[in-house]
């Protein structure tokens, strides 16, 4: 029993340190991208994931049109229809995990809402916006 | 004699659908058995199976992710090498033994490489008689969303009897 908890509290520490780890270093890249950058903002974040802008496929979408609103439940493709799992950590502990994938969506979606990616400090406040609302 | 010559004759022509009947002693197309292009491209849609296109079309595909049905679906690049190999062995034309690989191969006969797997000729015919507004309404999406109809699509089953199409009910040839 001792030993399936200190196993279960290490799982959760890695996991989170995952995704500390990243932020970490998105935070780094920003200061070099923008030398008066100070931290990540959650508002920004949550202006970043909520704002229609037209996207790749030539309609007006945000990051809401997949993901919704509510983190702990999953949601819809809104183009075909699959089902996404929950973005929070929380509900689904598999999210932002792992760098490869987090970076994967990252670059996709950004690509898919905005026609571009993001930068650094748009990343980063975007992750820091989706664990704030685990908080 | 005659008579049951013309019977023959009449009977498979009646089964016949166009392309011919090459000796396939499987159904459907080969189920996928590949867990990294599940995960990779079953995360966005339905993951077709690789038998539902020849070699030359997956490539084609996979050397545009940038801009796959335009969106962003590119991958890391040891992924990419993974699934681009797992679409090439199973491609259409290695399964010609799977009743749907080999229609939509020989269906493909002379024609230009096929973007996707609904612009083969064998699939435009299997899906001309359904009217658009059922594959449009919002359960179905499009016509890429083959779960919404083919209720065993993830077993490389496509059979007319297993079709349930929502708002219409069961689809009978």
């Amino acid at each position: 029993m001792r030993i399936l908890l200190l196993s279960l509290a290490f799982l959760t520490l890695s996991f989170s340190a995952v995704i500390d780890d990243y932020l970490k270093d998105l935070s780094a890249q920003a200061k070099q991208e923008n030398p008066n950058f100070n931290g990540f903002d959650t508002k920004r974040g949550e202006v970043l994931f909520t704002s229609e802008h037209i996207g790749k496929k030539g309609k007006a979408i945000s990051c809401v049109s997949c993901h919704g609103n509510d983190f702990t439940q999953s949601h819809q493709n809104f183009f075909t229809g699959k089902i996404i799992e929950p973005l929070s950590p929380k509900a689904n502990p598999s999210r932002l995990s792992e760098v490869k994938t987090i970076e994967k969506w990252l670059r996709r979606n950004f690509n898919d809402v905005y026609n571009r990616e993001g930068t650094a400090q748009e990343k980063g406040d975007v992750l820091t916006y989706i664990l704030s609302k685990d908080q | 004699m005659k008579f049951l010559l013309f019977i023959i004759l009449l009977t498979s022509a009646l089964f016949a659908d166009g392309y011919g009947y090459n000796k396939t002693s499987k159904k459907g197309v080969a189920p996928v058995n590949n867990a990294l292009y599940l995960k990779e491209c079953g995360s966005c849609h339905f993951a077709y199976q690789a038998g539902l296109l020849p070699a030359n079309a997956w490539n084609k595909m996979m050397n545009n992710l940038e801009n796959h049905f335009d969106t962003d679906a590119t991958l890391a690049q040891e992924d990419w090498i993974t699934v681009s190999n797992y679409l090439n062995a199973n491609s259409a034309e290695k399964n010609m033994d799977y009743k749907r690989s080999s229609r939509i191969v020989n269906s493909l006969r002379g024609r230009a490489i096929p973007d996707s797997i609904s612009q083969t000729p064998y699939m435009i015919e299997k899906h001309n008689e359904i009217r658009p507004s059922l594959i449009t309404q919002k359960e179905v999406k499009g016509i890429f969303n083959c779960m919404a109809c083919h209720t065993t699509a993830d077993k490389g089953i496509y059979s007319s009897r297993d079709i349930v199409i929502p708002n219409f009910g069961r689809w009978k040839d």
